[in-house]
Formats: C-alpha cells, structure tokens, sequence
C-alpha cells in the first residue's frame, strides 16, 4: 500500500486534486466545495502536526545510526537528542513550569540574541565594503545609502533639514518602487512554479527528480 | 478599492480579473511548453555562475554549501524554490563528484521539510549513476532554533571551508551565512526572499539571484526547451503589468478610473 502511495503520478493526482479544491471555491461561489475546502486545509494542517512526529522519529533514527557509525560529530547528535527529549518533557509538564521557563529564558533567548547582535557587525562589515565608489552605479548606491543613513541618525534633522524630504523620496518613491517591481516578479514567478508542479515538471518537493 | 466593472452570477466578487490572469499564465505556460522551438530567454548572470562556482569548488577540492532556508512555515513557495535548485546543484556536484553539504534545521517546519530534502539529494546521485558518493552525514541537522542552527552552519563552514555557498530564501541568518562564506573566500550566491534582505545581500554576496529569478532557477539550468518557457512566460507577464500600468497611469491622470476598476473587477 505504502508503495502505492510513493508512485509519482497518484502523488501528482493527489497534489492536482487538492489544489482545484482549494482554487475553485476561491473563485466561484460553491458553498459545499467552500465548505470542503476549509475541512482539507485543517485536514492539512493537522497532518503537518503528525509528520512533526514523524520527523522527530526520523531525527531519532539518523542520531542513532550516526552513534552506531562512530561518523564525525556523533556525540552532538546525541546532545541534540537529550535536548529534544529535555524539552518535549518540560513542555509536557506545562509551557508555564519553571523548567520550562528557565529554558527558554535563561539558555536559548540568551543565546539567540547574542547571535542575533553579531548581525549588526555582519551588516557593517559589508556595508563598508560595499560603500566604494568603483562606478557611477556605486557612486549613486553610495550617495543613496548616505542620505538614507544620516536621515536615520538622531539630530539630522535639526542639523541638516535638507536631508529629510530627499531621504524621504528615496525610500517612499525609489524604495517602494523597487519592492513592487520585485514582488510582481516573485508572484509571476510563484504561479508558473505552480503550472510547473501541476503539471509533472518540476516533482522536486515530491523527493523525485525530473526524469524519474 | 475601487468598484468593480461588472459581476458573473456565482462567483465572487473582486476576482474575476485574478482568475482571467492565472488563466491567461496556464494557457500561455502549456503553449510555450508543448513548442519544439526553445523561446528566447535573457542571461541570468548569477544563474550561470552556478555552474561557475561548484567547478570552482571541485577544482579547489572544496565543498559545496547549499540551504534551501530554514522553512520557518514547512513547505511553502520559497522552500519549494529552493529544493528545486537543489536538485539542480545536487546533480552538477555528483556529477563533478563534488561534496555537497546540505545544512538542515532552524525551524519547527524544517523537520518536515527534511526528509524530502535528503530525498532529493539522493535521487539527484541515483540519477547521475553515482549512489555510493550520497551521504547523508552531508545533509546535518542542526537545529529547530534558528540561531542553534546558524551556529552550527558557521562552525560547519569553519571546519570545512567551502569553495561556494549557495543560499536561497533565508531570514534574518542569510547575512551570517554570506559573510561568513565571504571571510572563508567562498564564491557567494546569494538567494534572498524579500526586497528588504535583497539590498543588504547585494553588499556581501558575490552574485545575487532576485526572487524572481529564483522561482524559474531549476527551470533556467535545465536548458530544456520545455522548461525555459516558463521563463518565457514570465518575461511576458512582466510586459503586460508594465503596460498595463503606463495605461493606467494615463488613465488616472486623464480622470479616468477604468484600469482601476477593471483590475479591481
């Protein structure tokens, strides 16, 4: 049965299938397809929790054939096992239990800020090398980025007020602009992604490839 | 939002329009598709560096890294990019017999997303005839949090310095990553998922893949004709909404509010 189910064309059916229940009703009025529609994504939604475990379960088993093959880094496969098992408990106990608590707050927020701050250096760093004006496109780029930071700067606007309406411009006109034209592309390009899906041409998120 | 020019008993209101489009994009993506005759297609210069970097990498005897995101909501549009250009990139280095490294994790919905992921990188191996080089210690899993992950992804570049890093469709950790693969001398190629990271990305990678561009990725390094028309597809549509919006913008400015209406139909 398992088999049956790995086949690339009944997933290709399957996928096909839901899509025309949930696109239809989007469209056209069909209160019983609506109706349907709304049960499959929470259907959906409901599997997506299962397959949670499913992937915990799979995590399981990769840690441990990594501890059975003595592979490079094993033992942190292990540790990250522990914390799995540590947290699943913690959270079971209730996500207002002190355990709990002192996890999230005294080890991961700490931490995840810390390597959130490096960010900031990141973004200088790159910045600073970007901020050369080899050409007349990176002059422009320089200059833009320069009335766009010192708009940001406390005082500016008191020491230089010339320098608001301009940044203002740049990033309510230029900026805007910009976006727009960029997810007018991205949303051209999702929906043929979608046509290619539909139609068997791209099967990557599937796990097949195209000539299978 | 202005009102619409007329309504079809049966369907809703306001959508008539988003219909005719999606319409209008499956019809002229199944014609392009079914023609022999490969459509004109524009260079996408860090599309064709793709190839460019994990010769490099093999050259150099240095891994590839590839990250499809951390799939923050499972499977949605920018992960599927995303394993779509991995399998690309998984077959060119299984081709090169190039390691591929495969950084996992960061997100509750990456530990979905994972197993189809390995799938892929194994199939793509299947597929070039080399099953033996696939292992899956290459595809690691860090971590459900986004920030355990990125450490982990860091260190791992620092134990084993890539010779290209390929990045698609991360949050807030893709400026870690691209600068971290710039301070180890890897060749960049940068795939943001939004406009904002867009900009920042452009400052630290060597080539940058535009959302767009993204989307038709796996398609444009097929170099079938059959996939290039999607590319094709595409580059009309953009014609159209830039028509459509120069009319618009004589319209309105004439008084005139019939594109709007009509778009809003």
């Amino acid at each position: 049965m398992s088999m049956f189910f790995k086949r690339k064309d009944i997933q290709l059916t399957i996928v096909v299938l839901t899509f025309l229940v949930v696109f239809i009703p989007y469209f056209f009025n069909i209160p019983a397809l609506d109706a349907f529609s709304k049960k499959l994504i929470t259907i959906a939604s409901l599997v997506n929790g299962f397959t949670l475990a499913l992937a915990i379960h799979s995590q399981f088993r990769r840690a441990s054939n990594q501890w059975r093959r003595k592979s490079r880094g094993y033992y942190w496969g292990a540790y990250m096992l522990i914390c799995l098992i540590m947290m699943i408990l913690f959270g079971i106990i209730g996500q207002e239990s002190a355990p709990w608590h002192w996890v999230m707050f005294a080890v991961i927020n700490p931490l995840s800020s810390v390597n959130y701050c490096i960010l900031a250096f990141y973004l200088s760093g790159s910045a600073a090398r970007a901020f050369r004006a080899r050409s007349i496109q990176a002059f422009m780029l320089l200059a833009a980025g320069s009335i766009v930071l010192l708009y940001q700067a406390p005082l500016t606007g008191a020491v230089f007020p010339v320098i608001d309406p301009i940044a203002l411009y740049l990033t309510n006109t230029f900026a805007v602009s910009v976006s727009r034209t960029i997810y007018l592309g991205l949303a051209t390009a999702s929906i043929v992604l979608g046509v290619r899906m539909l139609t068997g041409r791209e099967v990557s998120f599937l796990g097949f490839a195209r000539e299978e | 939002m202005a009102s619409v020019l007329f309504e079809i008993p049966g369907m809703h209101s306001g959508r008539l329009f988003g219909l005719f489009l999606e319409v209008l994009i499956v019809v002229l993506a199944l014609y392009y598709m079914t023609r022999e005759k490969p459509p004109y297609i524009r260079r996408v210069a860090a599309l064709d560096a793709i190839e460019e970097a994990i010769g490099r990498s093999t050259e150099m005897g240095k891994p590839v890294f590839f990250s499809y995101g951390i799939a923050s909501r499972g499977f949605d549009l920018r992960t599927l990019i995303g394993i779509s250009l991995l399998s690309h990139v998984a077959r060119v280095c299984a081709r090169n017999e190039t390691q591929l490294i495969v950084p996992t994790g960061g997100s509750e919905g990456s530990y979905i997303v994972r197993p189809t992921v390995e799938e892929t990188v194994k199939t793509a191996y299947t597929l070039e005839g080399k099953p033996e080089l696939f292992d899956p210690d290459n595809i690691p899993f860090f971590s459900g949090q986004q920030y355990a992950y990125v450490g982990g992804y860091i260190g791992a570049m620092q134990r084993n310095p890539p010779g290209a890093v390929i990045a698609c469709s991360h949050a807030s950790e893709h400026m870690n990553i691209a600068e971290t693969a710039n301070a180890m001398g890897a060749l960049t190629i940068m795939a943001p998922s939004s406009t904002g990271k867009t900009a920042v990305l452009a400052t630290a990678s060597d080539y940058l893949i535009f959302p767009e561009e993204a989307g038709a990725g796996a398609a444009y390094l097929s170099k079938e004709p059959s996939e290039l028309a999607s590319i094709r597809v595409q580059d009309i549509l953009k014609w159209m909404a830039i028509a459509l919006m120069i009319i618009g913008v004589i319209a309105a400015t004439s008084g005139s509010d019939l594109i709007n209406r009509l778009v809003s139909t």
